[in-house]
């Protein structure tokens, strides 16, 4: 369980999020939605402690991990599988090293093992063809799933934390992510994407929150979402039935 | 809280940092984990890929130096201090601070906009995710190289420097190539050489400590990354600068040069 208790943080004079309090269970479908700005990927960096609130209580797993110094939070880590916007996967390093790096890290696999532990990984979404190009040679969609496998290469994680993990891809590139998505759930594994597509939001996700201006201005699930008379939501909804332009 | 107390409190909190950053960037050093295969990868970047914009400017400084100091001396008849002066300045002064410069301009942007990219790409999150700490993997290779590679690039261009006094010397002032040798055998004295010699450690540790510093401080997409980048070769000018002068003054003291 994620607990967020009156969390408020600030990049120098502005102010991202404001007194927000939630609780996420490890096995809950969570979109966090909003505008660019807005504090979503603040949030996420909060939960695994990259960012320490200016006051305010993170509790993660029963664990208050507020003033947690660095060492201490390497644990709390390693519960999550988090993968950031465009995936960050090391420009220094070809698809390999990117997902043999935590294995490095934190296993003492030999190089055999660790080769047919990426190729296994790799395997399962289809870019076994892939391992040595380096991460400027692929495209959006094969740097969030080379991502997502880093992500899980070294750890058993109990929830998938996703940055706006389909945005900026096409379509097709966007639903092989989705399924990748459910796919990771199947074990009873919940996760919490922040994006601002709703339409993929609606197709991952079983609880969402808006986040507006640093608060959460809704927490419902998917009818209450679909009913609000929010009109910040509404204006995001209708990413769903975009009007037509008007024929000249 | 007014907005100038928190621009003062930013500021002390980023000077903070970044003597924290100078210190556990040193300390790796000596603690694990240690990071050997990044920290050739380093000194290829900042020694191997500088050598020879080093040695072309070296060639240069020197020689121009040389036919400066030809043009002076000999209207006073003093042109057999030629290589004694050389010697003394490319040594002692130029040779060390230009080649820290040079080093600065080249290593250290690079440095401040490659940790830069990776702090907007999240991949210095990503490290963070996965338990290693971003000073041992990202600052102390490149403190490392720099303070191997430097001291290293400074002898190198020394030579070069005074070998194109030399030249110049010898072919343009027609001075006698063994005076001149003479003359700087007699200025590689242990005062001079070890005062040639201390600097561009201090140097190479302030680069790689503010670049770093700039890189991983980076904010605010592309603008962000061209104002770290250039205060990283800002910084680093103005900082070798006044270590160069503070530097001289005390090793002029330890030395009991006389003004």
């Amino acid at each position: 369980m994620i607990v967020f208790d009156r969390v408020s943080f600030s990049y120098g004079i502005q102010q991202v999020l404001k007194g927000v309090s939630f609780s996420i269970p490890f096995n809950e479908r969570v979109a966090i939605l909003g505008g660019s700005g807005d504090g979503k990927t603040t949030l996420l960096k909060l939960i695994v402690g990259l960012l320490k609130p200016d006051s305010g209580r993170i509790v993660v797993d029963g664990e208050d991990i507020t003033d947690k110094n660095e060492d201490e939070l390497r644990e709390v880590r390693t519960k999550f599988s988090i993968v950031f916007q465009e995936g960050a996967l090391f420009d220094s390093l070809n698809v390999k090293e990117n997902i043999a790096f935590g294995l490095r890290e934190y296993s003492k696999m030999t190089e055999e093992e660790i080769d047919k532990k990426v190729r296994g990984l790799l395997g399962e979404v289809g870019l076994e063809h892939a391992i040595e190009l380096m991460p400027e040679e692929l495209s959006g969609g094969m740097l969030r799933r080379v991502a997502i496998m880093r992500s899980l290469a070294a750890f058993d994680p109990k929830m998938f934390l996703y940055d706006e993990a389909t945005t900026g891809l096409d379509p097709v590139n966007a639903d092989i992510i989705c399924k990748l998505i459910v796919d990771l759930t199947q074990g009873g594994k919940g996760f919490i994407i922040v994006t601002h597509k709703v339409f993929d939001a609606l197709r991952l996700a079983e609880r969402f929150m808006f986040l507006k201006n640093g608060s959460i201005l809704f927490d419902g699930n998917r009818d209450q979402l679909m009913q609000s008379s929010i009109p910040e939501i509404r204006v995001f909804l209708t990413e769903l039935n975009p009007p037509l332009p008007a024929s000249s | 809280m007014k907005k100038e107390t928190i621009h003062i409190k930013e500021w002390i909190s980023d000077l903070q940092d970044f003597y924290f950053l100078s210190f556990q960037g040193l300390l790796g050093l000596v603690k694990r984990p240690f990071y050997s295969k990044d920290v050739i990868e380093q000194m290829d970047y900042s020694g191997a890929g500088s050598f020879f914009i080093i040695l072309l400017i070296s060639l240069f400084i020197g020689m121009a130096l040389s036919l400066q100091l030809s043009a002076e001396l000999s209207a006073m008849g003093f042109k057999m201090y030629i290589g004694k002066i050389v010697g003394v300045s490319i040594i002692r002064e130029i040779g060390p601070v230009m080649t820290a410069l040079v080093y600065a301009g080249r290593v250290g942007s690079g440095v401040a906009s490659e940790l830069g990219s990776m702090v907007l790409g999240h991949q210095v999150d990503t490290l963070r995710v996965f338990g290693v700490d971003p000073l041992r993997k990202l600052v102390t290779p490149r403190i490392i190289g720099s303070l191997i590679m430097l001291p290293a690039l400074t002898i190198i261009g020394d030579t070069v420097s005074i070998l194109g006094g030399y030249y110049i010397a010898v072919f343009v002032s027609h001075q006698s190539g063994s005076v001149y040798w003479t003359s700087i055998r007699g200025v590689l004295n242990f005062e001079n050489v070890v005062s040639g010699s201390i600097k561009p450690f201090i140097f190479g540790y302030l680069t790689a400590c503010i670049s770093c510093y700039m890189g991983l401080s980076t904010k605010g997409g592309a603008i962000g990354l061209r104002r770290s980048t250039t205060r990283a070769v800002v910084a680093s000018f103005v900082m070798i600068i006044v270590a160069d002068f503070i530097l001289t003054r005390v090793l002029f003291y330890i030395f009991g040069f006389s003004l």
